[in-house]
């Protein structure tokens, strides 16, 4: 070995344990900890994603001020933000340029839409990263996946759970139990799946009659056909299968153009994107008026504070479903930090599974439990229901939030 | 394999083993994880495009819809793996398989149309697919993941293995691609694309080669595809069935170069990093960014280099020294030719032969005789039917009534290539070269035609060459040869089936009088070897001195018919050419 290829040798030898060392002193006390949102930024879900965004970057700003990480020295959390943009492929291109430009990642969360998730958590599973959702799709924790954390009754969940409690509601304000359910959905992973076990069986266990089921491919173009197809049938209630703002608009229109508002025909949407503020600036109060939405989780008495901050901060109407989830999973991500105190995605994780809280970030549910099963679910995680009610999304199940009795009509 | 392969093989051998092992080693040192997956990508596209280049470029078939076959692949290798957990090691060949048969249930109906309308309808058939997975309820699916043996299920921890994987894909597809390329495969995919009526003449099957190059490209997208589905993760029909999959073949070879094996490497291996890397860089700001670079790509290299960057730079900097003459003995080996029929013994016999198009009778009871060893001379205005005579001859045409009896055989109700292989050889008004390839292998086209093995085909084609006065030439690129050269190249080709009656349609067109003369000794030589000819012509003094007969045409009907000396005399002859007023003035 010559004298120059040699010295070259050492010093590369030097520089490589130098760059180690770096990164393990890195490693020990970080001035920052990086945690990740993949959410919908632009496209048709644009709207929840920076519901969640906002959410999120007022959770990292309460962190911070309240002294960050304290385990570990009170190092700060900053929120790395990608878009999934409007299809599978596009969030999980998404998420392999976060794995990839962000190496120093704890954890992440995101990504609203079952599909993006999904897709989504394939990269972040097999990448070792702590993945917390609010995707309602049983499929997302169905997997064997060892890294995702699902916050949300899964599907299946809410959707055994959807129409027994509406035939309750119903038969305690009319008296009378409704015989005949149409449902209109979409066709992407969260409807397929919320759908299935209704289909399957939950409408025969109640004596239901199924008198139209509509499926269409979002975005929605026009609803009329399918329209007509519910209004011909002569539904008790209807049941909305659709995922986002612009088609629950579309379809909240149409009703009210064939004279079906919810005093005629009752309807009942699921998922977070029901109860937004900008569907009532597009569908208008008076179309709205009645909807009853289930959702995984709304804030209850408990959240009057942050409710406040959170509309002075950002201007909006109400603290949803949305913001309040993105909340509470920085608040997690923070809680799992402060149990394991470093830096290292796969602690993290093991202190994920380890937590089982009822203070603290807890309290942010309805059921006040913080606790996820050996598959990633949430335990005892209990479905809400929200009505509008002159413009407002109102909470009337469960009793635990619920600041008004539900409104069903008499006739 | 094609004359003159095995050292531009061996060349590309050495090319293609240089370039493997340098991309390689250079995915050693990549450890963003991104940058890996581009890496792997990259092979992955080029094989895709280099299926849609045999199809298309070889054979010119335009597919706007090569995702199908791609998306077959990827949707074979997702499902069979989601539902009977088969590794895709065995998806990918399974998915081959699949699109091959899908690639016979397209083509069947599909190559019933041409140009412009089979492109469309390639469209077609990605986008029905999309809908109907959609339908049946597949619109996300995700790729199991193994934790036990990752690799049996063609998953990998360390990604670069990827890149290894789909850079031994593509070796395989160029292995595959060059074989094509350097065969008579190649070769008709070329004739058909450079004009599919004069490759039939030429007695080349088109529809079979082109669906066996529709089955062969369909079965190297879907290895690409399977591939793809493994690296992807997430399925949808949009991302292997969507109008962006399809656009990529075609962007990436027009780019890099059509009818090249390395055309559709050096577009993917130029378009895909760039339009990626931005979309690493760029892709949370700019979204999209992807399609403004293709879309920039394509309008720049349109402009700048229409045929690809490969051909442009070829052109500019390594134009092909001619290859060596042919050796002497070459023309010498080829197999003795059928000993023509006695000369004066009749040849062909048409009676009664008519052709209408709507009130139209191109061709009207058209009766004439010819005879071994003769050169029969049909004349006649334009517009007298003497074209559509040879498409009803040759099988373009079917005729409404009437029979041609070649050799106790009828021609009529067989297809152009049959026609070819009982023993006609055709010529056409405009001539049709394959401009890059040497002169030997546009002859070559006609010999495989006749269903001779390679060797007999080379030797044929020599002799033909040598019979017409072009040995010399033999390894000149046909666009660089003059108009008569090319004319004589045509004749070649019809001569090297070794045909027992040639049919030249205007051969002589747009060639001066020396050059004239010089292709009419060619024909007179023909002539004393024994190959009988029927020429269409205008040049009168040329056919005056050549032609042992006339049959004279007009308005479809034979007008005349005799010897040239008396022909020409014939007052309805006269009349037909230069009107009544003529004749009256010759008469007076």
């Amino acid at each position: 070995m010559t004298d120059l290829s040699r010295r070259s040798t050492v010093g590369l030898g030097l520089a490589t344990a130098a760059a180690l060392a770096s990164s393990r002193a890195r490693a020990q006390t970080p001035a920052e900890v990086k945690i990740a949102m993949l959410v919908p930024l632009s496209g048709p879900w644009a709207r929840q994603g920076i519901l969640e965004q906002m959410g999120a970057r007022l959770a990292i700003d309460d962190v911070n001020a309240a002294g960050g990480i304290k385990s570990m020295g009170g190092a700060k959390l900053k929120l790395v933000e990608y878009d999934t943009q409007d299809s599978a492929e596009k969030a999980k291109d998404a998420a392999q340029r976060m794995i990839a430009q962000e190496p120093d990642l704890v954890g992440g969360f995101g990504c609203w839409l079952s599909t993006f998730t999904l897709a989504a958590t394939e990269v972040t599973e097999r990448a070792g990263l702590p993945w917390l959702t609010l995707s309602y799709s049983d499929a997302i924790t169905g997997r064997g996946f060892k890294h995702v954390f699902q916050s949300s009754p899964t599907a299946d969940a809410q959707a055994e759970e959807t129409l027994p409690m509406v035939m309750e509601l119903a038969q305690k304000a009319t008296g009378k139990k409704p015989t005949k359910v149409a449902f209109v959905g979409d066709n992407t992973a969260a409807s397929v799946s919320f759908m299935k076990p209704v289909r399957d069986h939950v409408v025969k266990d109640l004596g239901l009659t199924t008198v139209a089921d509509e499926v269409y491919t979002p975005p929605l173009a026009d609803a009329t056909t399918m329209v007509q197809h519910v209004r011909s049938g002569r539904p008790d209630f209807l049941l909305f299968g659709s995922t986002n703002v612009p088609d629950d608009k579309l379809l909240v229109d149409k009703f009210a153009e064939f004279n079906l508002k919810s005093d005629r025909l009752p309807k009942i949407g699921n998922g977070g994107h029901w109860a937004v503020p900008e569907l009532l600036k597009n569908a208008g109060a008076e179309n709205l008026e009645g909807i009853l939405v289930g959702l995984a989780n709304w804030p209850g008495k408990r959240q009057a504070d942050l409710e406040q901050r959170f509309m002075k901060r950002t201007g909006e109407p109400w603290f949803g479903h949305d913001s309040i989830f993105a909340y509470i999973h920085v608040m997690i991500l923070k809680e799992a930090l402060e149990k394991c105190g470093v830096a290292d995605r796969a602690k993290v994780s093991d202190a994920i599974h380890a937590l089982d809280m009822t203070d603290g970030p807890a309290l942010f549910f309805p059921d006040g439990r913080l606790k996820y099963d050996e598959k990633g679910r949430r335990v005892g995680a209990k479905l809400c229901v929200v009505q509008w009610r002159g413009g407002k999304p109102v909470p009337v199940f469960p009793a635990a939030i619920a600041t008004q009795d539900v409104l069903w009509p008499k006739a | 394999m094609r004359y003159g392969s095995a050292p531009r093989l061996k060349k590309d051998l050495v090319t293609l083993a240089i370039v493997s092992v340098a991309y390689l080693a250079a995915a050693t040192f990549v450890t963003n994880s991104y940058y890996q997956l581009i890496m792997a990508l990259v092979p992955i596209w080029a094989l895709f495009s280099l299926s849609w280049n045999i199809l298309s470029g070889y054979g010119g078939q335009l597919s706007f819809g090569h995702a199908s076959f791609f998306g077959i692949g990827a949707y074979v290798v997702t499902l069979a793996l989601v539902f009977w957990n088969l590794t895709p090691w065995l998806g990918i060949p399974l998915g081959m398989i699949v699109a091959g048969f899908a690639a016979v249930l397209i083509g069947l109906p599909t190559f019933r149309l041409r140009g412009h309308y089979f492109a469309l309808s390639m469209l077609a058939y990605p986008l029905a697919i999309l809908y109907f997975l959609q339908y049946l309820g597949f619109q996300e699916m995700s790729l199991p993941m193994h934790r036990e043996h990752p690799a049996a299920f063609l998953e990998f921890t360390d990604p670069r293995l990827y890149t290894v994987v789909s850079v031994g894909l593509l070796i395989i597809g160029i292995f595959i691609c060059m074989l094509v390329e350097n065969s008579r495969f190649g070769l008709a995919l070329l004739a058909i694309r450079q004009n599919e009526l004069a490759a039939e003449a030429a007695g080349i099957n088109t529809r079979l080669w082109k669906m066996r190059a529709l089955v062969v490209s369909g079965m190297i997208a879907a290895a690409a595809g399977g591939f793809y589905a493994c690296v992807l993760l997430v399925v949808t029909p949009d991302s292997v069935f969507g109008m962006l999959v399809s656009a990529q073949p075609v962007v990436l070879t027009l780019f890099g170069g059509v009818a090249s094996v390395w055309g559709p490497v050096i577009g993917a291996a130029i378009l895909v990093p760039l339009a990626e890397s931005l979309n690493v860089e760029l892709g949370n700001i700019l979204p999209g960014i992807q399609g403004v670079v293709y879309g920039v790509a394509i309008i720049a290299i349109m402009l700048a280099a229409p045929d690809g960057l490969f051909w442009t730079i070829r052109d500019r900097f390594f134009r092909p020294k001619p290859a060596a003459p042919l050796p002497v003995s070459l023309a010498a080996a080829a197999p003795a030719p059928d000993k023509p029929p006695a000369a004066g013994s009749l040849l062909l016999k048409v009676e009664g032969l008519s052709r209408a198009f709507g009130g139209l009778r191109a061709v009207s009871d058209v009766s004439f005789e010819v005879h071994a060893g003769e050169i029969l001379g049909i004349i006649g205005p334009n517009g007298a039917g003497k074209t559509t005579l040879f498409n009803l001859l040759s099988g373009v045409l079917s005729a409404d009534e009437g029979t041609a009896v070649l050799s106790g055989e009828s021609m009529l109700g067989r297809k152009v290539h049959q026609v070819c292989r009982m023993g006609v050889g055709r010529t056409f008004q405009v001539v049709r070269s394959f401009p890059r390839l040497p002169l030997l292998d546009n002859v070559i086209v006609g010999a495989y035609g006749a269903g001779l093995s390679d060797h007999d085909a080379i030797a044929c084609a020599a002799r033909a060459l040598d019979r017409v006065g072009l040995t010399a030439q033999a390894g000149i690129a046909a666009g660089q040869l003059t108009n008569k050269q090319l004319r004589l190249m045509e004749l070649a080709r019809a001569l090297a089936s070794s045909p027992k009656l040639l049919l030249l349609d205007e051969t002589l067109a747009g060639l001066g009088r020396d050059e004239c003369d010089d292709v009419l000794d060619v024909l007179q030589r023909l002539r004393t070897e024994g190959t009988t000819v029927v020429i269409i012509e205008h040049t009168m003094h040329a056919m005056m001195r050549i032609a042992d007969r006339f049959v004279v045409l007009d308005h479809g009907r034979v007008l005349a018919s005799g010897l040239p000396r008396d022909v020409v005399e014939d007052r309805t002859v006269i009349e037909a050419y230069l009107g009544k007023k003529w004749a009256a003035k010759q008469d007076a």
